[in-house]
């Protein structure tokens, strides 16, 4: 017993041994190459399961079996065989191995651009495979925007194709399937996809997908549908010219596409109504594109949308593609802004420029903008016959910065006012403009003396006095040579400050005006008297007087004596500085002397004042003769009118025409300046020196030309607007917009560094009965490479959007940009003719070919793939083998030389 | 309970053979030893016994024939692989969506956040339950199963093997649209995330998912860690001055430290420009290289992190581009003798220039551009063509229908988008006459006069067409520099030369690649020196890649290089997201199985085969059973 439990131990023991090592074995190399195949242990682990077999051997030297030793031995070597099988098995021996059984997924396009009868032929087709697969495998996937796995029952066969329910009907996407698929291919088969479907793909890119499945070794077949394209007819393009200008007539081209010969009514609206000049029409429709054109005219500025429907009088299997928008931005007509010193005679030239095409904002000269950014709306500037008192000089200095800075045009036409006649002369606008005030002429005219009578009162001292002083000095630098001067300083007396003496003694006579010095009371009378007095011995043909006084003054005879210059040929014009002027008694002073009354608050206004009064008691620069203007310098504006059937002006004011780069256009017969310009900054800055209105240009205003003349002219001189503009490009691919700037300079160089902003909008034009919320966003341009920015954004709507860009640089808007995005509706509905040749260049890609048969399909030719086998069921088959050759050998005895069979009956009846 | 294995049948066969066989052999009678013993009462105490002992034998005979039988069969039903009847019905159904993303080459965790991805999902795998099946897809610009689904541990620990890195951006909406797909009717679905959570918003999709009831988890990748990232690198030539080119990069610090960065720009392969900066946390800063120099081809630009902590994320810290190519051009100037026309071509040094008169045109060789000055060949060349005052010879018709002439014709109507007319200005050029002219269909008047076209594009021999309607020479055109622009802008329209050139294209985009005309093959030669074929449709290779680098297209003799770059993305962001939304919710961690529950039956029913086979050894040897 001792003896027997001994052995058990040593079995035992050597069980454990022989396990563990086994385990440590298998786990150590569970791959092994044997025959040229490689084999693996997958739960090498189990191996350790062996360790039972010394126990086999044991139970041998217990056994009571009746066999020879031998024939034990040779059962325990089977059973140990088969135990070992069993291990084997549970360790899960497996080899690599090459196959050739063939996987076929077929991928049937169900998107709403196939016929009914083609999903019935895709059905017939999966079939045909499906019977004839033998030991293949076929699996189904039906796809449009998404992808479906379609079971194939094993008895009733492929069901019939349904539709994908919801959005997933209106688009295709071949890829997404064939992404799909790649799940579908069960290990160690050859990989085949059947691509049944009409090649119109929406989404994704077939082409790229095939590259990979290529690599991933799926060879690709194309089925495309037999059934031809539903009768459809759809709006496949609306197109507006590049540009359009309100009021012109243009084309509008709409194509039209036709699956079959048929007709339409086609309605062509702007907005919510139909178009005005051509709103509906029946068409005749080919087969294949047609082109309708329509005529329509935009007479408002801004953004216009246009959408075309059409009505098919046959079957029609789509409506979402029967109508057709896109939007333009029509651009405003130029606007013109028109300052008329008389404004009840701004109607001749408002209505020329009118007649133009140009917005006319007629407006006296008190209305003039005070700010850059209201003057910034306007194209040009016409300056009439205003004079420069009536101009503050912060509305100067704001014409002048439109014009240098804003690149505004700008033009001071002629007038009794305007010019030197109106007190410009050494004003920032004169320096702007390209012709001189003073004229050459002067000298030739009849002298002229002037006697400036000035307040010296307490009251003037300071700022006011040292510009009365001005004032003088200006009028004396005015006189020509051959006119004469004095000045006539008074407090409560009197002085001589200049004697009467001829302009030409400049130097002398400003240094005398120059020691004016402001004191004492106001007594007006001597010193208009000492004036009278001066004047009355003066030979001049015009004899004239100015007063300036700040101070009440109550003093009676003024008036009269007034008069009794008048009555010696001496004007009087008198000047009222601030508000304590006694103004009815220097009105009416003025009225009796024959001048004119001037009242500011302004002691800058005095030098303006005198120079304008000057000017216009000399009237030296008037010109007033009948003349044809001449052209002296082709300009484009001119090219197309023929000047010289222009009638003749009846008069000018005299100017001087700047040295070069001011260019005279027209001039008189005399060689002054009619129309001059210049540029200023980066704008124009002109001179039309004669009137434009029914004065000196009376007979203009019944010229033919007149209109063309003027918007020609202002047309090129008006501002380009300074605002660059951008080029930008937008797509929509695969429901997201890609927004593109181009951002060049016009130096060539990139403009780097923008903070650019797109807004969107749309869809524009929208149909009362669409509910949803329209689009407006605001994204940001990243710059994405020298002088290009890129904007992304999702676009799940369809019509047609706005994009304007604005591009920033410190906090100034430097350029815009602007395009239009047309998404009309999904692409499903667009794909109205087979792609054939998409189908079966993915199919080449990969190997494959066009309309493989069942036989074809499954007939792997010399391709074949490796597969991992698993071979526990061949092992247990060798286990089961293992126990019935055990059996046997239990059953008949083999080895046992001793043994005699046991005597036959007939040897017992011997 | 159905058969996986072997069908039905087939058991029922092996079962049927193996048992048939197994009962024949307990039919024969085992002969025994003849012994003869001399004792008489011995053989009486035998033959007593005997009566008694027939029914036990009997019985033991029948035991150990059931017993043989009991082992056939199991070994028979494990062949069949039975699983249980509701085995696919009641089990989990499991996407799971690994980002193979940018960020995921961050090694922020060991060994890097891929290879971190690749155990938790092995880890699934492992605790998957026996009726689970799970398939595994890899989430990158595409999403593309790396496996089928299946319960099947091998098939799933084998698709994980073929995760690879990739430089693209993750796009999560058509990762969740294919786990629908895949997961629509399935029996408990779910779809597990294994990302850093870097995933742009997935749109509608993730709802979509919500709807249809299927359980959405996250399994978070990723600790975070510094990282300076290059996000825009490109280079464009001047569109006038195409000798110059300018240089952008843009570097992002999308961290909460500033760092130290070293900036390196390499042209064809050698360091032509080093830079150090400072970049602030959270800052992008932009770096732009004028009139760069000392490259031909190639340009690369490299950023490294100055000190001890390292960049934790490889994949952005280099960009690559491609210095757009200036092709020569071979252009015929066909004229009687016109100074201006030839001094403007002498503009371009890219231009080789063959001027012949009209009597000896055709000149020898073949020409990219032909330039017809004031005189047209009967027939039009085999290239396209640059007509200047296009009068033919009389008796000949030229490429249009002259119907009179415009006197002192303007520039009224201008489309200046169009890339001829780019950065010209014509409208106040001074014309003395120009043709006026029918236009065929097709052809497009981009500049105009309200009487009339002046510059016409079309196409006459399948070939494209400019026409400058006016003798130039009786015009002001060629005392600006809009006329040589004019030409250069026609000979590059026609050479494909864009100023719009892009130095790089995008991984993961489909790339529609210019070949020369007539090519209808083509090789991508990927970085890593993989060759694919790829498909030429309309002059234009479409290709695609994942990888960020300097690739190869090889069409017939000829070979382009051409680089690709990640596009515009947050795939630099290291710091993982602490919550990914899906659907308006959490994503949640996955509930994990215990590793190892797998159990197969046949497996137990072998075990079972197994121990019958022990007991039934020890029994027979002890005369149990026969």
């Amino acid at each position: 017993m001792r003896r027997r439990a001994l052995w058990l131990a040593l079995a035992v023991g050597a069980g454990v041994a022989l396990g563990l090592a086994a385990v440590r074995y298998a786990t150590g190399a569970p791959t092994f190459e044997y025959g040229g195949e490689t084999y693996e242990l997958l739960a090498p682990a189990a191996v350790g399961l062996v360790g039972v077999t010394p126990l086999l051997f044991f139970a041998l030297s217990l056994s009571l079996a009746d066999l020879p030793l031998a024939q034990r031995w040779l059962g325990a070597l089977l059973r140990a065989l088969l135990i070992a099988c069993l291990a084997l098995a549970l360790a899960r021996l497996a080899r690599s191995t090459d196959v050739t059984r063939i996987a076929t997924v077929f991928l049937v396009d169900v998107s709403e651009s196939v016929t009914d009868a083609s999903l019935e032929q895709a059905r017939a087709r999966v079939q045909e495979a499906w019977e004839a697969r033998g030991e293949d495998t076929v699996r189904l996937v039906t796809f449009a925007s998404d992808a479906h796995v379609v079971a194939i029952d094993d008895e009733e066969g492929v069901p019939a194709l349904t539709r994908h329910e919801g959005d997933g009907g209106a688009g295709t996407d071949p890829s997404a399937a064939l992404q799909l698929a790649y799940g579908l291919f069960p290990p160690g088969h050859l990989r085949r996809a059947v691509v049944l479907s009409d090649g119109g793909q929406t989404r994704g890119d077939l082409l790229a997908e095939a590259a990979r499945a290529a690599e991933m070794g799926v060879r690709l077949y194309a089925a495309p549908y037999a059934e031809g394209a539903p009768p459809e007819v759809a709006v496949t393009d609306l197109s507006l010219p590049e540009r359009i200008d309100v009021g012109q007539p243009f084309p509008v081209r709409a194509h039209v596409y036709s699956t079959t010969a048929t007709t339409a009514r086609v309605r062509l609206y702007q907005g919510d109504t139909l178009n005005g000049l051509d709103a509906v029409r029946d068409v005749e429709l080919a087969p294949g594109d047609n082109l309708v054109e329509m005529r329509s005219v935009v007479r408002v500025a801004g953004p216009v949308t246009y959408a075309l429907q059409a009505e098919p009088s046959g079957e029609d299997r789509f409506a979402d593609n029967d109508r057709f928008s896109t939007t333009v931005v029509v651009p405003g007509r130029p606007t013109v802004l028109y300052v008329e010193g008389t404004p009840g005679r701004a109607t001749y030239l408002a209505a020329a420029l009118g007649a133009g095409d140009y917005e006319v904002d007629v407006r006296s000269p008190r209305a003039i903008p005070t700010s850059l950014s209201e003057l910034e709306r306007f194209d040009f500037f016409i300056l009439s016959d205003v004079p420069a008192d009536q101009v503050s000089l912060t509305q100067q200095d704001v014409i002048e910065r439109y014009v240098r800075d804003l690149g505004g045009g700008f033009l001071m036409a002629g007038g009794e006012s305007s010019f030197g006649l109106g007190g410009w002369q050494g004003t920032r606008i004169e320096r702007m403009l390209p012709v001189h005030m003073d004229s050459e002429r002067r000298r030739d005219q009849p002298s002229l003396a002037i006697a400036l009578v000035i307040d010296k009162s307490g009251s003037m001292n300071g700022e006011s006095m040292e510009l009365a002083k001005e004032a003088a000095i200006a009028t004396a630098e005015m006189l020509s040579p051959d006119d004469y001067i004095s000045v006539v300083g008074f407090d409560s007396q009197p002085t001589r400050v200049v004697r009467m003496q001829s302009a030409r003694n400049r130097l002398g006579i400003v240094r005398d005006i120059g020691r004016l010095t402001a004191r004492g009371g106001t007594a007006i009378f001597p010193a208009l008297d000492m004036a009278y007095q001066d004047l009355v011995v003066t030979r001049a043909r015009i004899k004239h007087v100015i007063l300036l006084t700040d101070g009440q003054t109550q003093e009676s005879g003024l008036p009269e004596l007034a008069q009794v210059m008048r009555s010696e040929g001496i004007t009087v014009s008198t000047v009222g500085l601030g508000g304590d002027v006694n103004r009815a008694l220097l009105t009416q002073v003025a009225d009796v002397g024959g001048g004119r009354a001037y009242f500011t608050q302004d002691p800058h206004n005095i030098p303006r004042i005198f120079m304008r009064e000057t000017s216009t008691v000399s009237r030296s620069n008037v010109i007033e003769e009948y003349f044809q203007p001449r052209v002296v310098s082709p300009t484009d504006f001119l090219r197309r009118m023929d000047i010289s059937s222009a009638p003749f002006l009846h008069g000018y004011v005299a100017t001087r025409m700047r040295p070069s780069p001011a260019q005279a256009i027209l001039v008189s017969d005399l060689g002054e300046p009619i129309l001059a310009r210049w540029r200023v900054g980066l704008g124009w800055s002109m001179a039309w020196t004669s009137d434009v209105k029914n004065r000196w240009a009376v007979d203009w205003l019944r010229w033919s030309g007149f209109s063309r003349f003027w918007s020609e002219l202002v047309r090129e001189h008006m501002r380009q607007r300074r605002r660059q503009t951008l080029d930008m490009t937008a797509e929509v691919t695969d429901g997201e917009a890609r927004v593109v700037v181009d951002a060049i300079g016009v130096d060539d160089e990139f403009l780097d560094g923008l903070e650019s902003t797109l807004h969107v909008e749309g869809p524009m034009g929208r149909r009362a009965a669409d509910a949803t919320e329209p689009l407006d966003l605001d994204l940001p341009l990243r710059q994405t490479a020298p002088g290009r920015y890129e904007a992304r954004f999702d676009l799940p709507r369809f019509g047609s959007f706005v994009l304007t860009a604005e591009h920033h640089r410190e906090g100034r808007t430097i350029a815009e940009s602007h395009a239009q995005l047309v998404n009309p509706y999904p692409r499903e509905y667009m794909t109205l003719e087979p792609d054939v040749e998409l189908l079966a260049r993915a199919a080449r890609l990969t190997g494959g070919g066009n309309d493989p048969t069942p036989a074809q399909l499954f007939d792997p030719g010399d391709e074949h793939i490796r597969h991992h086998e698993e071979l526990w069921p061949k092992l247990l088959f060798c286990a089961l083998f293992l126990f019935v050759l055990d059996l046997a050998f239990r059953r008949v005895r083999l080895f046992d030389r001793k043994f005699r069979s046991a005597p036959s009956a007939r040897d017992r009846r011997r | 309970m159905e058969l996986t294995g072997l069908s039905l049948t087939e058991v029922l066969t092996v079962l049927g053979g193996f048992a048939a066989a197994v009962t024949v052999l307990y039919l024969l009678k085992l002969r025994r030893r003849q012994v003869e013993v001399p004792f008489v009462h011995l053989w009486q105490q035998v033959l007593a016994e005997k009566q008694s002992t027939r029914l036990f034998s009997a019985l033991k005979r029948i035991l150990s024939w059931l017993l043989a039988l009991a082992a056939v069969a199991g070994l028979a039903g494990a062949m069949g692989d039975p699983r249980h009847e509701g085995a696919s019905a009641d089990g989990r159904t499991t996407v799971v969506l690994v980002d193979t993303s940018a960020s995921m080459q961050a090694t922020d965790v060991s060994p890097d956040r891929l290879g971190r991805a690749r155990e938790e999902v092995t880890r699934l795998v492992e605790g998957l339950a026996g009726d689970d099946r799970m398939l595994i897809a890899s989430m990158d610009a595409t999403t593309v199963p790396l496996g089928p689904l299946t319960g099947e541990a091998r098939v799933l620990t084998d698709a994980l093997d073929r995760l690879a890195p990739t430089d693209v951006a993750a796009d999560l909406g058509r990762g969740l649209r294919f786990a629908h797909d895949v997961l629509r009717g399935e029996p408990r679905p779910r779809v597990i995330l294994v990302s850093d959570g870097a995933l742009p918003d997935p749109g509608s999709a993730g709802a979509r998912l919500r709807e249809a009831g299927v359980e959405v988890d996250w399994i978070p990748i990723g600790v975070g860690g510094p990282n300076v990232a290059i996000t825009a690198f490109s280079v464009r030539r001047y569109p006038l001055d195409v000798s110059r080119s300018e240089v952008l990069t843009e570097l992002w610090n999308p961290g909460e430290d500033e760092a130290s960065i070293e900036l390196s720009l390499l042209g064809d392969g050698e360091v032509i420009d080093v830079q150090r900066l400072r970049i602030g946390a959270g800052e992008r800063l932009r770096r732009f290289f004028t009139d760069v120099s000392g490259a031909d081809q190639t340009l690369e630009a490299r950023v490294r992190i100055e000190g001890d902590v390292p960049d934790a994320q490889p994949a952005d810290d280099r960009a690559y581009a491609r210095l757009p190519e200036r092709r020569r051009a071979r252009v015929q100037a066909v004229t009687a003798g016109n100074l201006y026309l030839s001094a403007a071509l002498l503009l371009d040094e890219y231009l080789d220039v063959v001027e012949v008169t009209p009597a000896d045109y055709p000149a020898e060789g073949r020409f990219d551009v032909t330039i017809f000055d004031g005189w047209v060949p009967a027939t039009p060349p085999d290239t396209p063509v640059i007509y200047l005052d296009p009068r033919p010879p009389e008796g000949t018709t030229g490429p249009f229908v002259i119907t009179g002439a415009l006197e002192r014709p303007f520039f009224d109507r201008l489309e200046r988008d169009h890339p001829i007319l780019a950065f010209t200005a014509l409208g106040d050029v001074n014309v003395a006459e120009s043709l006026a002219v029918e236009l065929h269909e097709g052809d497009r008047a981009i500049a105009s006069d309200g009487r009339g076209p002046l510059i016409v594009v079309g196409s006459r021999n399948d070939h494209r067409m400019v026409a400058i309607l006016f003798d130039v020479r009786r015009s002001d055109l060629p005392l600006r520099v809009a006329w040589p622009l004019l030409l250069l802008n026609s000979i590059d329209y026609f050479t494909m030369q864009d100023a719009r050139y892009l130095s790089s294209v995008e991984t993961g985009e489909p790339w529609h690649l210019a070949v020369p005309t007539g090519t209808e093959e083509a090789t991508l030669v990927a970085p890593d020196g993989s060759e694919h074929p790829v498909p030429v449709v309309d002059g234009r290779a479409v290709a695609s890649g994942l990888r960020a680098g300097f690739y190869h297209l090889r069409t017939g003799d000829t070979e382009e290089v051409f680089a690709a770059n990640l596009g515009p993305s947050d795939e630099a962001i290291l710091t993982p997201a602490e919550v990914l939304e899906i659907g308006g919710a959490p994503a949640e961690a996955p509930e994990r199985g215990t590793p190892g529950v797998r159990t197969e039956i046949w497996m137990l029913m072998v075990l079972a085969v197994l121990a019958l086979l022990l007991v039934e050894w020890f029994t027979y040897h002890r005369r149990l059973t026969v």
